[in-house]
This record gives C-alpha cells, structure tokens and sequence, in this order.
C-alpha cells in the first residue's frame, strides 16, 4: 500500500527533480526510531531493486553489511520477500567483510551471519553470493578475486553499509586509507572489544583479523546507503557529517561520493548541529525524499580496473574482441562531463596515501595489491601459470 | 518457481518450531531426500550452492523427529509372537503393520515379542532384524532389531505372559538354544532382551548379553533393589515398563523402582506406559522428578491396537478383552498391553507432568535413541540424522486440554503420509 504511493510520488518527483547537474549530493534522511529507518531502507533497496528490473544477464549487484543495525533491514526485506513484493533470484550479492581465520559455519561468522538473517530466507541463488572467505591460504588473492567478482558485474548497484561508533564503514577502522580496495585488516582494539559480546566476553576469541572491502571499493559503487542508528551513532554521524574528510572518520569519505545516503534515527543526530538536522530536513520536505528521486543515476563512477581473475576460471585470460566483456553502462544516459571530472579526480588522488599511511597493515597489503590492480598484464601473467 | 521437479530434491521446511533440546526454536529444516538425512543447510547452501527445490510453509507448526516406540507386541491385527504359516506370509504382514504404523508418527521401533516358546523365536526372529540400509521411504515404520521380551522371566511377574513356556537360563546355552544360536551372533537381529536378573543364573548371563551389543533390560522380575543394583553393574541399562510387573517399592527396599533414586551408580533408562490404564499419573510424575533423563514413554502396544472392541484370540490361547483403549484378559483384572498410540502418550504425559513439549517428545525420540545408541541418526533434527519426521498440530481438546497431533510423517526424506492430503482424498 505504503509502497504504491511512492511509486505514485515517484513520477512527479522525477520530473521535478530540478539539478540534475549537482552530482554530488549527500543525501540524510532523518527517523524517528530504528524501525522507521529499517522500514526507510528495506523500501528504498526495494524500489531500487524494482526500477533496476534486474535479469540474469544483468542482476543488481548489491552490497550487504553484517551487524544490529542492518538485522532489522534484513526482517523486513525477509518479510517484503514472504508478501511476494520482491524477489532476489536476480541480485548477487557482496558482503562487506569477513573475519580471518574464522570457519564459516562458525555461529559467528558472517556466512552465519547472512545466512541465519537473510539468504536462508529468501530466494536468491547460492551461485550470487559474494562473501570473503576468512580460511583461505592465500588471504591476498582472496581479496584480489574479489575485487575482480565486483568488476566483472561492472561494480556495485547500491552499497548498504552500517558506521561503527568510531566512524567506520566495514571493517575500514580509523586510519584506514581512503584509497583503499579490499584487503585484511587489524581490528582495532575497540572493536575487539565491543565484538567481544559474541564470542561470550572473551576478547581472546575474537579473531584479530578481517579481511574487508576498502574504502575506494565502497566509493566505486553507485550508490551507497548508510544506516545509523542509536545515540552511541551519533558522534561518528557528526564527524562523518560535519567535519571535513578524514581517514580517522571514514565515513566522511561518503562526502566525496556520487550518491550517499545517510539515514539516521533521531538519536543518531543528537551530536548534529540543529542547523544541520534543519537543512536535512528541508530538503526531504521539499520534496526530495531520496526515495522518490527516482532512478536518477546518470553518473557512472571510474570504471574498475580488472583485476586479475582466479585461475580457475575457464575463461581466456588473452583479451580478444569476442572474450572482453563489453562494459556498457546499465544506464546509457552517459553524462561525458562527469566521466571528464572522474578523470580529474583520478589524477588529483595520491596514489601513495595508502603507503604513506602509519597502518602497516594496510600499507604492505595495500600496496602490493595496487600494483596488482594496475598492471593490466597481470592477467596475462596468470594464465601462463 | 521452486519445485517444479517432480521428485524435489531438496526441501526446506519453514515457519516452523523444531524440537531443540528442552526447547522448541523457530529455525527452518532441510532435507535431502537423495541421501535420506538432514542437510548441515548452511553448508549446503555455501559450499555445495543448493538451494531448496520444494519450500514448505508449516504455519508456524512443530517438526519432531519421527517416535521411536521399543516396546511394540504388534497392531492391525498382526501379533510379532505367532509365526505364519510361510515366512513370505509373515513378512507381508510385518510390511502392513510397518505402513500402519508410520502413519501414527512411529517411524522406528523395536518389534517385541512375548513370552514364547524356542520355535517361535526361531522362525519369526530372522525377519524382525533392524532394515537400515535397505529400507525405503514407502516401507513405513523401520525396525531397529528385535525387543525379546521374555521367556527368562519371574513366573510371578509374568503379566500375562503364558507361564508354561517360561523358562530359566543356567548356562548362556541355554539362552543361545532358546532363541537360536543364528539369532545370538555377531549381527543379532535382536536390540534388547528383557529378563529377570534373580532367574536363573541371568545375573552371570548379563555381561554376555551386553557383549553381542544387545540391551539388557531388567523387567518382569522380582528383584530386590540389591541385585537390581548387581545387575546394573553387570551391564543392565534399562527396565522394561517401570512399575508393572515388578516387585512395588516398598520402604525399607525400594526394588527395581529404586534404582532411580541412587547416585551410586548410572541410572538406567526406563519404559513408561502412559496410557491412563497401566500407571497412576502420579507414579509416572515421581519416576520422571527423579530421573527425567532416563524416562521412555513405550505403548507396550498389541496387535488390538486400532481394532473395534470385543472378545480377541490371544497367542497362548486364551483371550482378551478389548473394552476401548483397556485390555484385559479373559475372566481376570490382569492388563494385557495396550491399544493406545505412542502420540497418545506424549500427550498424557506432558499433562500429567507438566513437562515441556519438546521433553515429551524427548522421551519418545532422543531418549530411546541414546538407549539404543543411535544418537545423531535416529530421533534427532541434527545435521546428518535420518531425515525421519513428523509435523505436529496442537488443538485444544475441550477435555483434555492441549492435544498433539500428528499431521504429516516423512521417513527417510520423504513424505509418506499426511492428514490434510487424506481429508482432500475422501472428500
């Protein structure tokens, strides 16, 4: 019912959406209650499933965290699912984060995680799930070939992400290089300790390792979605929101993205200016419910740089006319100035930040997996293997 | 959409409540129906990418393992004790109590046999050995090997066995000569021998019994609480319907009854007939207070069992009376086993003691498969079990008050019976 109404909205809001040209627009959509924000994003990925009209040519390629924030998302899609209003037999789907050395069928691992929450309970295909594999031997190709999963879907749709209370976004923990792709991480000591609750108060349980998407992997996606909710949300949410982009609050990074969406309970806001939670708010009354904004999304972010595929793939490494994949946008409204400005962008960001960054965890891994992405040989060099 | 198969590989059993220790969980079940048992689901789905071909819906029903009854004399008319002419004959009528039973939840048993002659045992024992391996879904209830009830046991105890073809075993001979050395072997089609431990020289007997991985029960005996104790430390493990046909506690020596009361050694499991005929609510409740763990709700259920009332033939003849769910034998108040189903017993039990649903069914699932070791393989929802189940409905009986029903059985992975199908069918 709630849901045709919006689709109602959504043909005059199309129309007036007015600046097209403002492609970056941080987007904070304000709720009362943690409920009203689960319901809030369960309707938004939902209609975003919907106008994408995925097919198994060409699914919706979705970005999926773990966590108490996103629980309550995952009941309610579970539960739009079991009404029959939709289905996710065509969305594959990338989890955020995994923690190393942790078997999968460990209660809490985030296979288990997902499992138990959400895939067991709808109908997406094994096949479509993408989740880091925490007992891999070579933990670096793991996070190689994932990379490479989400550039042979021509990247991510829509990344739902939850923040932690120190600003992070998946596992990418204060200090965190901007720039980076998915790799293993250090957790920090805050988080082992919070995480430490599921592994029954023992901290020495709690692996100290996780391999997680990097920063630059989320910005890559079109579109990202950030749930916060409950007032030990809200210093990171002002942070995130109201200072400048800062590796020690990743979330800020979200500034610089095409098309974030932060959607807050009312408690997450209590660090807020009062004239930002006014402005967010003026907007959303004026008619931009980010719900309603249709899909808008003409901007294609850089396109990935392939990198290099697991051996196993039967597929010709040699690039040939028939083997490439042809990387035609899913949307063909291609806006070349904003492609002219990636590039732009491109050239202004360091290339080194992640190696001259004091996290030594991130700066070896990081690095070595740079050089990977880079070198478009490499592919050529797996194959002779 | 999901299955279009005609033979669903995999199913998935949703918006239902497992039985999970003392507890009922929502959690949803799949089966694989190729292999028969319970899929470790998550692993299924991530590392072999299965996915359900069939989803079934329960409407927020209870799934249990399928029962497991060890103490079963017979039903639909055919008694385990009387042999048939051919042995094909008696088979084909092992097979339609199999089916029959199946339908009522038990989907293993112990087929038990009275008090009978050598012969007897000689001739039916080969075809009542446990089928695992080669027994289908459509076969119905599985048998988990031969319950020998008897003939080693108290005459004065005897119940309604025949006392003439009682006997005692001096040496292990004669035990072996009575039910036949090919039925002693290594691979006895016989699960568990029920016998008096002071008949005989029985007592010296035990370690041998338990060495061919038969269970010794104690049962139809009058042992003191003394030698139930030394037969305990023989190798005894359970007592055959705890209360009948035994020596009654008595205060200044508890009996057989009072093995449940010691810490001095294991307590042995126990059969309980809670059929509202054979025991007091309340002796059941105090049996249970004191060693829940080791509780076994069996019907000690025979071949009357879903026959209309009236005056039957019984195996030694003489004959029974069939007065509803009571059976009595001719001329006498003497209980002759009972008619009731084993659901009917969960569902006494659980009023009387007040007991958790999943301990009911406990008592009729995980609890006889310890017994029998067949842990993590029958009477469980583990992973890797046998995918033997039962869904259960709850109504409320307006006199008995909240009621278990079995509504749909599957054995080995598949759907054998279902009471809602059945309705449609004779509409």
């Amino acid at each position: 019912m709630q849901r045709v109404q919006c689709w109602e909205i959504q043909g005059v809001a199309a129309n007036s959406y007015a600046n097209p040209n403002t492609d970056v627009i941080m987007r904070v959509i304000i709720r009362e209650d943690p409920r009203e924000v689960s319901v809030y994003i369960a309707d938004y990925i939902i209609s975003r499933i919907k106008a994408f009209n995925p097919t198994p040519e060409q699914p919706f390629v979705l970005g999926v965290p773990t966590g108490s924030s996103p629980e309550l998302i995952y009941k309610i899609l579970v539960q739009r699912h079991r009404a029959g209003e939709i289905s996710f037999r065509n969305v594959v789907t990338f989890n955020m984060d995994e923690y190393v050395g942790l078997p999968r069928d460990h209660p809490e691992s985030y296979h288990s995680f997902m499992y138990k929450h959400f895939f067991s309970h709808v109908d997406i295909p094994p096949q479509n799930i993408n989740i880091l594999d925490g007992t891999a031997t070579d933990l670096v190709a793991e996070c190689a070939s994932f990379e490479a999963r989400i550039a042979r879907y021509g990247g991510i749709e829509l990344f739902l992400g939850g923040v932690g209370p120190d600003g992070h976004i998946a596992f990418n923990e204060p200090g965190s290089s901007l720039s980076s792709r998915t790799r293993v991480k250090t957790l920090a000591y805050d988080t082992i300790l919070a995480n430490s609750r599921f592994f029954g108060g023992d901290t020495d349980k709690v692996p100290r390792m996780a391999m997680t998407v990097g920063i630059q992997t989320i910005m890559d996606s079109r579109e990202v979605v950030i749930v916060a909710t409950g007032a030990h949300k809200a210093f990171a949410v002002q942070k995130g929101l109201e200072d400048g982009v800062n590796h020690m609050w990743t979330l800020s990074a979200l500034q610089l993205h095409q098309h974030p969406l932060v959607v807050c309970d009312r408690d997450a806001t209590l660090e807020l200016k009062v004239k930002t939670v006014r402005y967010f708010e003026s907007i959303e009354q004026a008619g931009t419910d980010a719900r309603t904004q249709g899909p808008a999304l003409v901007y294609r972010p850089r396109t990935y740089v392939p990198a290099p595929l697991p051996t196993k793939t039967s597929k010709p490494q040699q690039p040939t006319p028939d083997g490439t994949p042809e990387k035609v946008p899913k949307d063909l409204r291609i806006n070349t100035e904003l492609q002219r400005r990636a590039l732009e962008e491109e050239e202004l960001t360091p290339d080194s930040m992640s190696s001259r960054l004091v996290d030594s965890a991130i700066g070896g891994i990081d690095g070595a997996l740079k050089s990977d992405l880079i070198f478009d040989r490499m592919g050529t060099r797996v194959t002779t293997l | 959409m999901p299955g279009k198969t005609s033979t669903p590989r995999i199913t998935k059993f949703t918006n239902c409540r497992l039985v999970c220790g003392l507890n009922l969980v929502e959690q949803d079940l799949w089966i694989d129906s190729l292999t028969g048992k319970i899929l470790k689901d998550q692993e299924a789905f991530y590392g072999l990418h299965l996915s359900p071909d069939e989803i079934i819906d329960l409407g927020g029903r209870i799934i249990a393992p399928g029962m497991i009854d060890v103490q079963l004399n017979g039903a639909h008319g055919f008694d385990f004790s009387v042999p048939c002419e051919t042995k094909e004959k008696y088979d084909e009528g092992l097979r339609m109590v199999n089916r029959g039973l199946a339908r009522t939840g038990v989907t293993s048993y112990l087929p038990t046999l009275v008090s009978s002659t050598p012969e007897v045992y000689w001739k039916v024992l080969p075809s009542l050995g446990p089928t695992a391996g080669t027994h289908a879904p459509q076969d119905g209830a599985e048998s988990l090997g031969a319950h020998a009830e008897g003939p080693f046991i108290s005459p004065g105890r005897n119940g309604i066995h025949k006392p003439e073809v009682l006997r005692a075993a001096e040496t292990f001979d004669d035990l072996v000569y009575c039910y036949g050395a090919d039925n002693m072997g290594s691979a006895s089609p016989i699960k568990m021998i029920t016998a008096a431990p002071e008949v005989g020289n029985m007592m010296a007997h035990i370690p041998e019994i338990a060495k061919r991985n038969i269970i010794y029960a104690i049962g139809h005996s009058d042992s003191t609480y003394e030698q139930a104790i030394a037969a305990t430390h023989k190798g005894a493990r359970m007592i055959t319907h705890l209360f009948n046909a035994m020596r009654p506690f008595y205060h200044r020596n508890p009996g057989i009854f009072g093995l449940l009361g010691q810490s001095e050694r294991r307590r042995p499991f126990y059969g309980v007939i809670a059929d509202g005929i054979h025991l007091h609510p309340t002796s059941i409740k105090i049996a249970y207070n004191a060693h829940p763990d080791g509780l076994i709700l069996v019907t000690d259920a025979m071949r009357l069992c879903g026959l209309p009332d009236g005056v039957y033939e019984w195996t030694n003849g003489e004959r029974i009376v069939k007065t509803g769910a009571r059976l009595t034998l001719e001329g006498s108040d003497k209980i002759a086993g009972s008619s009731a189903t084993l659901i009917e017993c969960v569902n006494n039990f659980r009023r009387w003691s007040g007991a958790s649903t999943a301990a009911a069914i406990n008592a009729v699932t995980a609890a006889p498969a310890r017994l029998l070791g067949l842990e993590g393989v029958k009477g469980s929802l583990q992973s890797g079990a046998d995918a033997d189940l039962i869904v259960l409905g709850e109504s409320e009986d307006p006199f008995t008050g909240p009621t278990l029903t079995v509504e749909q059985v599957w054995k080995l992975g598949a759907k054998i019976h279902d009471t809602a199908k059945a309705a449609t069918v004779g509409v």
